[in-house]
């Protein structure tokens, strides 16, 4: 008797426990699972709500993307785009590993204050950041061109937008970064920089041997969650851009073709591909854990 | 003087250099980091004519503060705000309480294969919004839910898993005693959810909040697909539009939707500053 008692009070327990991830689990379902296989379908027809089609074609839209005379130039310069603006990364994390560790010195006073300055970036609406900067970068007017009188064509330039673009998110980017490099920096044990004091050490080689090799779970951290970030620019694209040709990006195809043109078997095409990348890049992060120190 | 002798006697060179090349660096990027938005702000206040002609100068020649008023004439700049607040509470009120419950689910009972369920949900994290909105856009559309709050809301209202998976770590740390007792003493699991758990449950919500309700003021890629009238936009495209008057060549009106859109987050983040900073050592993991 007990037992049958304790075990229907097991099965209500569990019960109770499904009903409380009931949302969690419904908003995974219709919003990621049902809409992955919807857009994973698209990708295998000529959908296209204007004209009504919607027809089998097997990989057809995937061939199209690297092949057709009308998209692959399209396609191709998106991901060269991309690519050249994933450089904002590592520019962006060595900055603020360098500055991290100037500002981990203890006798470094007002470190609150810079924090909360170097934090403002992103803290500022993302359409404010990517205009004041598409005003220093104006060719005729801008501060940057006026300061070094120059009539440099950041905005209108294929080259030279990814650049400002580039300069752009590094400044946007520092303050994130530092703060956790500060943070992790902080559980870095006294006794390990006491120790090469002994021994001699300078403050150089202390960085490489003990500072850096000992952030690198966050130094890891930052740079999956930055490329991951980076695969997705799109509002720079249109805020900062201008929708400006040598800055669209892979998102901005997407969107373009998809919504704007209407051909949803292209665009989700690209999406899996994206897609596909991305996980690529967050199964690697599991895969190459090992490479990172752990003190604890 | 006492202090000094108490300190260690020598101070070695390279550490003052080290100590005044530190304080050099950071007054240089400190005034990188504020330099735009100072410069931001006072455009503001400049005619339209000072912007467009040659030489830099920093501070107007005429205070005017005609772009101020110009931006409430051209797009219906308080819409926008109250729009985008309707998005930010109910999503932040219903989603962290359906993520707090489904946390306690994994942290605090015995939920069937939580381990496969927990690893399913958060690979969800891993599709990107690109992959997604092509046919969330279409069955919106279909629906006839453009130009309307709902396509932002709803999604948000089952939850973030990104909360969740936080949550469950921080609910590790709280002793499970306190709901074994509970249960003694015939309280339900829901309750035992809202009485005990949800109040030790604040300053993690708080943490993540503050992120979500940035994340949430801040997104420009959805509601620029969904909403195209500006009395249904939210803040971030609706200031977009500024841009579109003139051909953007009206700097100080833009410069002043810019400034207006980031002041309330900026506001909030001076007064609250502390609590960013540790909320967000906490949510990346690294204490």
């Amino acid at each position: 008797m007990e037992r049958r008692k304790a075990s229907k009070l097991v099965r209500r327990e569990k019960l109770t426990a499904l009903a409380f991830v009931t949302p969690l689990i419904v908003g995974f379902v219709v919003f990621t699972l049902v809409c992955m296989v919807i857009s994973f379908a698209y990708s295998f027809t000529n959908y296209n709500p204007i004209r009504g089609s919607m027809d089998f074609d097997g990989f057809k839209r995937y061939t199209e993307l690297f092949t057709h005379p009308t998209y692959k130039k399209a396609f191709l310069d998106s991901i060269l785009n991309t690519l050249f603006l994933l450089l904002a990364t590592p520019l962006c994390l060595t900055v603020s590993i360098l500055i991290a560790a100037l500002m981990n010195n203890k006798k470094f006073r007002g470190k609150t204050v810079f924090r909360v300055i170097i934090y403002l970036p992103a803290v500022t609406s993302v359409v404010a950041v990517n205009f004041i900067w598409r005003y220093m970068f104006e060719e005729n007017y801008g501060l940057i061109n006026t300061f070094f009188h120059a009539h440099i064509p950041w905005l209108t330039d294929n080259t030279l937008i990814k650049v400002a673009m580039i300069i752009k998110n590094v400044w946007g980017g520092i303050g994130t970064q530092v703060i956790l490099f500060m943070a992790g920096m902080q559980n870095i044990s006294e006794e390990f920089y006491e120790a090469a004091e002994l021994d001699g050490a300078g403050p150089v080689y202390k960085f490489f041997r003990i500072t850096l090799p000992l952030v690198t779970p966050v130094l890891f951290y930052s740079i999956i969650t930055s490329l991951i970030g980076g695969f997705q620019i799109f509002a720079d694209v249109e805020l900062f851009a201008g929708g400006q040709y040598g800055s669209r990006t892979i998102v901005h195809f997407i969107r373009n073709y998809g919504i704007g043109q209407n051909l949803y078997g292209l665009a989700s095409a690209a999406s899996f591909l994206l897609a596909a990348v991305i996980m690529i890049i967050t199964a690697l992060q599991f895969r190459f854990n090992k490479w990172v120190n752990y003190t604890d | 003087m006492e202090k000094t002798l108490v300190r260690k006697p020598h101070k070695k060179p390279s550490a003052i250099i080290a100590l005044v090349v530190t304080y050099a660096v950071m007054i240089l990027l400190a005034i990188t980091m504020v330099f735009p938005y100072l410069y931001m702000a006072l455009t503001t206040f400049k005619p339209m004519s000072e912007t467009v002609s040659a030489g830099f100068k920093l501070f107007p020649r005429v205070w005017t503060a005609e772009s101020y008023k110009e931006v409430w004439e051209l797009v219906p700049f308080g819409r926008g705000i109250l729009n985008t607040m309707a998005v930010e509470i109910p999503v932040i009120l219903v989603g962290s309480f359906t993520s707090a419950l489904g946390a306690f689910a994994f942290a605090k009972m015995r939920l069937p294969c939580a381990r496969v369920l927990l690893l399913v949900l958060m690979s969800g994290m891993m599709v990107p919004f690109a992959a997604l909105f092509l046919p969330q856009y279409r069955i919106y559309s279909s629906m006839k839910l453009t130009n309307n709050l709902l396509p932002l809301i709803l999604p948000g209202l089952f939850g973030n898993i990104s909360m969740v998976f936080f949550l469950i770590q921080f609910m590790g740390g709280i002793p499970n005693a306190l709901f074994e007792a509970a249960k003694i003493d015939g309280c339900g699991y829901f309750k035992s959810f809202v009485y005990i758990m949800l109040p030790l449950l604040w300053p993690a919500l708080a943490a993540q909040g503050v992120f979500w309700f940035l994340g949430i003021w801040n997104d420009y890629f959805a509601p620029s697909i969904y909403l195209t009238k500006p009395e249904a936009m939210t803040l971030q495209p609706l200031i977009n539009r500024l841009n579109a008057t003139q051909g953007g060549r009206d700097f100080p009106l833009v410069m002043t939707g810019a400034f207006l859109s980031s002041i309330p987050l900026i506001a909030v983040y001076l007064v609250f500053q502390k609590y960013f900073m540790s909320a967000l050592s906490i949510t990346s993991g690294i204490k």
